[in-house]
């Protein structure tokens, strides 16, 4: 129909609707990652908060301690990062209330997530999702999700603008992808082995110093949340701030 | 869905139509050509000091390149403790000034016999604001607006800013829109960091406020000489402080701009 | 009478600020929000505009423009035969965002019940958030019928669901396979376009056509189960070895009369240097 005439009229027929102006969408930068022990689970992130190549603010926390030794961070568009971690936050009060406070455990939260991000399929929240604590039999536990609910479980994972930075990395130190064992000419590969706390939080920082370097929506500071069975606990180093 | 290999899975033209490049690369920000003509407010500032904080806003209504109104007031005090800065659209930010004499509309019902037990906190408004502001995106109708919310709460000076998208952040110095390119670095040469509050007197926080409207005001084409500073003060409570005016300017380095005018070199 | 004092009380503006009726909608969903949880299934949001699925596609196909700015997990290259013995399933087990690898160990196939399996390609989400819905209205059959839901129907249930969604921008190429005494070993494939296709033999995903080409060559339907779980697990390394989407490692499940077993996952990398050497296949590869 639109082409019976070759004139201007014809590309009204797919013109923009004026809604359209608006792209309710923005990237926020920062990075996370989330690391499982054998007995533990952290979440890191950076704390700057940039708009194109605006830094917004050089501490402002994204991981967060949501009760239950559940530790939860979106990142990505903060405004739905946010929102994500509100509605989750909210989602285990009511679980609470309607359960006689049980304990909401890791695997049930994953899937309550998953949930919350599915229900907005269609207008996706812009976050990569993870969150960390203890699975059902004290073991450390990381789960990480798409914008759109898919969550898989992993020993390590990274998320956000370093994660391409990250990632590779963390493979090689933490899953020893693609070590072998000295003298077997890479045919045997080196065995996975549980990392300690003091191993994991050393691994974090290389991470982000070397992602602050090469990346410029990270930097300013690292807060690291690190679950355990006695609790969560906090530690912050600063970064760069250029 | 596409069954092409190369493309599998992938949405297929012949079912949903070319890809649409306009919407994925859409401004969130405003376009003033395709825009309905709007009146807007330029930046807001502010910083906090050891014993509160400081905002600022000049009185300018800008509609588009046009010097509209030279007596809008940007600066909203909310309750006893709270002052909201507004930029960007001006009917919009009167909305959020009908939305916020609201809330103190009802908060007063709930406090007037609570001896000030439920009074507004910065934070009650800014929670209250960026909830809306983030309601209003999702439903594709933003309020084109940079807020930023400055107060004292529990003693300790509270400062946050959220715009039109929801997005929300705090820092010991904020601005919005030209201010954040320009006023922010001065800003931070005082407070970068929270540890830098309490080192920071009202005296130095005024000044470094005053000195930022003064670049603002040689370098925002659509700024105004005169403004408006509130300050919220642990002990002096809010003061607001209308009709300044820019003062010991120097205009001496105009003369060697290159670029803009008329001038040959 | 009502509707004359209505207007003129005293209304919250959060109420019309926020485009509710009245107040109890606002605390529904804000104070109360607990409706949310309550069912099976969450409601989905659309966006409000007049063309939600050009705003969802412009803003996931990465395909299209690259620097859109969500880019949602896809699977990728899924197989199932039916044979003498049964059914064959084999995947792989990359998830691609882009050309980002975001996983290398993702499980394609969806065990919805002990005789019933899912295979997953296309938007990871759907596929997973939809099988494990599907899985649901499996048991609920179950505990309504008191017997095991026929392939035919689970499928149907979910070809139904898809066909609902059709235009809506759902991104899922699966094969749910099973065994029933009726309909013995059973395989159907069905998609986001609400297809649903009964066959012996499929390949999924934007690495189908390498598998395809090894399985077709191959296969006989008197295979014995050893020779039908290595020529699916060999078909899906081809896949992996020539399509960028595919990799990771290979999953292989063998489906029988008394539901379905687990034979093991391959890392592609190992798989393939065991195989070079085993067959003097891939002699393209130095090494």
């Amino acid at each position: 129909m639109a082409s019976t005439v070759a004139s201007e009229y014809s590309n009204e027929v797919k013109n923009v609707p004026i809604e359209h102006q608006f792209n309710p969408y923005s990237d926020n930068g920062g990075t996370i990652l989330g690391i499982a022990g054998e007995d533990f689970a952290v979440i890191a992130g950076d704390t700057r908060n940039t708009t194109d190549y605006s830094i917004n603010s050089r501490y402002q926390p994204k991981v967060f301690d949501c009760g239950d030794n559940i530790l939860f961070s979106a990142n990505g568009f903060s405004a739905d990062g946010d929102a994500l971690v509100k509605r989750f936050q909210n989602s285990l009060k009511w679980y609470h209330f309607d359960h006689n406070d049980k304990k909401l455990s890791l695997k049930s939260a994953a899937r309550n997530i998953q949930h919350l991000l599915y229900g907005k399929r269609f207008f996706p929240y812009y976050v990569h999702t993870i969150i960390a604590g203890l699975d059902e039999e004290g073991k450390g536990a990381v789960f990480s999700f798409d914008p759109v609910g898919s969550y898989e479980r992993s020993q390590c994972i990274a998320g956000g603008a370093g994660a391409s930075i990250i990632m590779p990395f963390l493979d090689n130190q933490v899953d020893f992808k693609n070590q072998y064992v000295p003298g077997s000419h890479g045919t045997e590969r080196r065995k996975a082995q549980y990392l300690t706390v003091d191993e994991v939080i050393k691994l974090v920082r290389d991470a982000f110093t070397s992602a602050t370097e090469r990346h410029i929506h990270v930097g300013d500071g690292l807060e690291i949340l690190i679950a355990t069975k006695d609790g969560v606990r906090t530690e912050y180093f600063p970064l760069k701030r250029d | 869905m596409n069954h092409d290999p190369f493309q599998w899975g992938r949405p297929s033209d012949a079912h949903y139509g070319n890809y649409n490049k306009k919407i994925a690369e859409a401004s969130p920000y405003p376009k003033m050509n395709t825009q309905q003509p709007i009146v807007t407010g330029t930046s807001v500032i502010s910083m906090k000091y050891d014993n509160g904080v400081i905002i600022a806003a000049d009185n300018l209504g800008s509609y588009g390149s046009l010097l509209r109104f030279n007596d809008i007031e940007r600066l909203f005090p909310v309750g006893k403790n709270t002052v909201v800065g507004i930029s960007g659209d001006i009917s919009d930010m009167q909305h959020l000034e009908y939305l916020l004499e609201d809330i103190q509309t009802e908060n007063n019902y709930d406090n007037q016999y609570a001896n000030e037990e439920e009074a507004l906190k910065p934070s009650y408004v800014f929670e209250y604001l960026s909830n809306v502001m983030y309601n209003r995106r999702s439903k594709m109708n933003p309020l084109w607006n940079a807020i930023i919310v400055a107060g004292i709460e529990d003693g300790k000076p509270f400062l946050s800013y959220v715009n039109l998208l929801g997005v929300t952040y705090s820092s010991p110095s904020l601005a919005t829109g030209f201010g954040a390119h320009l006023a922010l670095p001065l800003l931070r040469k005082v407070v970068d960091d929270e540890s830098d509050v309490e080192k920071t007197s009202i005296e130095s926080a005024k000044a470094a406020i005053i000195e930022s409207m003064k670049v603002l005001f040689y370098r925002d084409a659509r700024s105004s000489r005169k403004y408006s500073l509130a300050i919220v003060d642990k002990d002096e409570g809010l003061i607001f402080e209308k009709g300044l005016q820019v003062e010991n300017m120097a205009w001496g380095f105009a003369k060697d701009i290159r670029g803009y005018g008329t001038q040959k070199v | 009478m009502q509707a004359i004092a209505e207007r003129y009380s005293n209304q919250s503006a959060l109420v019309k600020e926020l485009q509710y009726d009245n107040e109890e909608g606002l605390s529904n969903d804000f104070v109360n929000g607990r409706s949310q949880f309550s069912h099976l299934a969450p409601h989905i949001a659309l966006p409000p505009i007049s063309t939600p699925q050009e705003f969802l596609r412009a803003h996931t196909d990465d395909s299209q423009n690259p620097d859109c700015k969500i880019k949602i997990a896809h699977g990728t290259t899924t197989l199932a035969f039916r044979f003498q013995g049964g059914i064959v399933v084999a995947v792989d087990s990359r998830a691609t965002a882009g050309s980002w690898i975001a996983s290398q160990t993702v499980k394609k196939v969806i065990e919805i019940n002990p005789f019933l399996l899912g295979t997953l390609a296309g938007g990871a989400a759907d596929c997973q958030y939809w099988e494990t819905w599907l899985g649901a209205q499996c048991r609920l059959h179950e505990l309504k019928e008191k017997e095991r839901i026929s392939v035919a129907a689970a499928s149907k249930i979910l070809s139904n669901l898809t066909y609902q969604y059709k235009g809506a921008g759902l991104s899922m190429g699966t094969m749910i396979c099973g065994y029933t005494k009726k309909e013995g070993p059973t395989i159907y494939y069905v998609d986001s376009d609400g297809s649903r296709l009964k066959g012996d033999l499929f390949c999924v995903g934007s690495g189908q056509t390498f598998a395809y080409g090894v399985l077709d060559s191959n296969y006989r339907w008197d295979l014995t189960v050893e020779e039908a779980l290595y020529l699916g697990k060999r078909s899906i390394l081809a896949a992996a070895h020539r399509d960028a989407y595919s990799g990771g490692s290979v999953n292989l499940y063998h489906v029988t009369e008394s539901g379905w077993v687990f034979h093991g996952n391959f890392d592609v990398d190992t798989l393939f240097w065991e195989i070079k050497a085993k067959e003097g296949s891939f002699n393209n590869v130095v090494g």
